[in-house]
């Protein structure tokens, strides 16, 4: 028989995923750069220093649309339900892979809705700290000092958990990659991992 | 004599607000003292400025001032500022020198980003490196005097360098050089602010009982100093009365940034473990 797919992704959820996934690498290598300066040839990935100053804002502009359409388009399947705080308590058990302890997913768990959350609060106070960095003069040095250490800060949070996302969603758990690449899901993975979309796409 | 240029901070060094141990400190601190009330307002100091560094031209209009330009440009590092001032009754011209003050807590430093852009030596001087500026402009909102120009066509800042080239082979900078009534010194910090005590004290006598030296303590000190005959009226001659280096948040951020890096490595390591003590997930086929 046949393996059955499900549809999980459309083309253009995905699309948005990758326009927003790889300007966050180029943006994460050469903020880095201009954070540390053991990190500054980093600036390389943007074609050294003053290229990677006139560039990374205007990536991360492109990231920034990127950021609200991701927003708009899945906010509303983003928010907890009981079974998504039930989930969030027994996370031990999902990192320790004793999936029998752990509540029944929807389309996303709540690990997925809080990574959504956290990204999407990262993505907007890198946007508002960001344009005063980009356009530095208009403001006084230590309001645009402070831009730098909440920017950097936000940095922190959003690049670990890239980190983790990134993880989780190719080595840790195989099969969950093609989602964001064909669009597809197998039935099998969708039943171990969001029994209740499962439920939902086959009942029909 | 001649100066060994010995490095003080450079920015975005790890360390950039500790100034570092001097391996060499055989030169003098330099400092220039311009006196306001022996000034004629000649502009001879600006040519000189303009011809030494190379700067070229800039056409300017009338604006109704005997000023030269209305702003500092990446190619005006010195400008004459007249400001025209009642004071008792009495129209005053005051006189402002506007070029670097290479001050001793340098803003412009702590702001940059860039590896070597900004770099401060032992003698006083805080010099530009354009080689290594990016051009994000973090100096211009960083200097407390409103002194570094960002040029759009090159995408480098520029300022005055107190003619570093000069000093290093033991000259004064061009400005010093060609002033005909030595209303601008040059000389060691110390002999300098020995010599403005000594302007204020005649300036006093003379009736100009408010007379003050422009060293502002909020930077450290700077080595462009002022004798300002009307101490009290900083403003009216365009001068900061409290300028700040505001280390503060760079303070945060140095701090941060050490262990930044570190952060995100235990989130690829903590990943790493995670994988070796779990490895994939298997899931049996049906």
């Amino acid at each position: 028989m046949a393996t059955r797919l499900l549809d999980r992704f459309s083309f253009f959820e995905r699309l948005i995923h990758w326009v927003v996934g790889i300007t966050f690498v180029v943006l994460l290598f050469t903020g880095l750069a201009f954070s540390h300066p053991s990190l500054f040839w980093l600036t390389t990935v943007l074609g050294g220093g003053p290229s990677a100053r006139v560039l990374h804002p205007w990536v991360g502009a492109i990231f920034s649309i990127g950021m609200c359409l991701m927003i708009l388009i899945w906010i509303k399947d983003m928010f907890l339900d009981d079974g998504d705080r039930r989930w969030l308590g027994a996370v031990r058990h999902y990192a320790m892979r004793e999936t029998d302890k752990v509540p029944p997913a929807g389309k996303y768990n709540a690990g997925q809705k809080m990574f959504f959350w956290f990204q999407a609060m990262f993505g907007i106070l890198h946007l508002a700290s960001g344009v005063p960095l980009w356009f530095p003069t208009g403001f006084d040095a230590a309001v645009l000092q402070w831009m730098r250490v909440i920017h950097y800060v936000v940095t922190l949070g959003g690049g670990a958990l890239l980190v983790v996302h990134v993880y989780l969603g190719t080595v840790a758990y195989p099969g969950t990659a093609r989602a964001m690449i064909d669009g597809t899901v197998t039935a099998r993975w969708a039943r171990h991992h969001h029994p209740r979309w499962h439920e939902e796409q086959t009942r029909s | 004599m001649t100066d060994t240029l010995t490095v003080r901070r450079v920015s975005a060094t790890p360390d950039a607000l500790i100034p570092m141990d001097a391996l060499r400190s055989d030169g003098p601190t330099y400092a220039k003292l311009v006196d306001i009330s022996k000034c004629i307002g000649c502009k001879g100091c600006e040519v000189a400025c303009k011809e030494w560094n190379d700067l070229g031209v800039e056409p300017t209009a009338n604006f109704g001032s005997i000023q030269s330009h209305q702003d500092l440009s990446p190619k005006t590092w010195l400008l004459m500022r007249f400001n025209e001032v009642e004071i008792d009754g009495n129209l005053n011209w005051l006189i402002k020198k506007d070029a670097c003050l290479h001050c001793e807590e340098p803003g412009c430093l702590y702001a940059c980003p860039a590896p070597g852009a900004i770099v401060q030596y032992t003698n006083g001087i805080v010099d530009f490196n354009q080689e290594h500026c990016i051009g994000c402009q973090y100096c211009v909102t960083g200097c407390p005097f409103d002194i570094p120009r960002f040029d759009a066509n090159t995408r480098k800042v520029s300022k005055c360098n107190m003619c570093i080239d000069r000093v290093e082979s033991g000259l004064e900078p061009a400005c010093v050089k060609t002033c005909p009534t030595n209303a601008i010194s040059w000389g060691s910090k110390e002999d300098m602010l020995a010599l403005a005590d000594h302007k204020i004290e005649t300036l006093q006598s003379r009736g100009y009982e408010n007379a003050a030296v422009y060293n502002p303590a909020g930077v450290g000190g700077t080595h462009m100093m002022y004798v300002v005959p009307h101490g009290d009226r900083l403003e009216d001659y365009s001068l900061p009365s409290d300028p700040t280096a505001s280390p503060a948040p760079m303070t945060a951020l140095g701090f941060l940034r050490r262990i930044g890096a570190y952060f995100l490595s235990f989130s690829v390591i903590g990943a790493l473990v995670h994988f070796l003590a779990y490895g994939p997930e298997r899931l049996e086929e049906e």
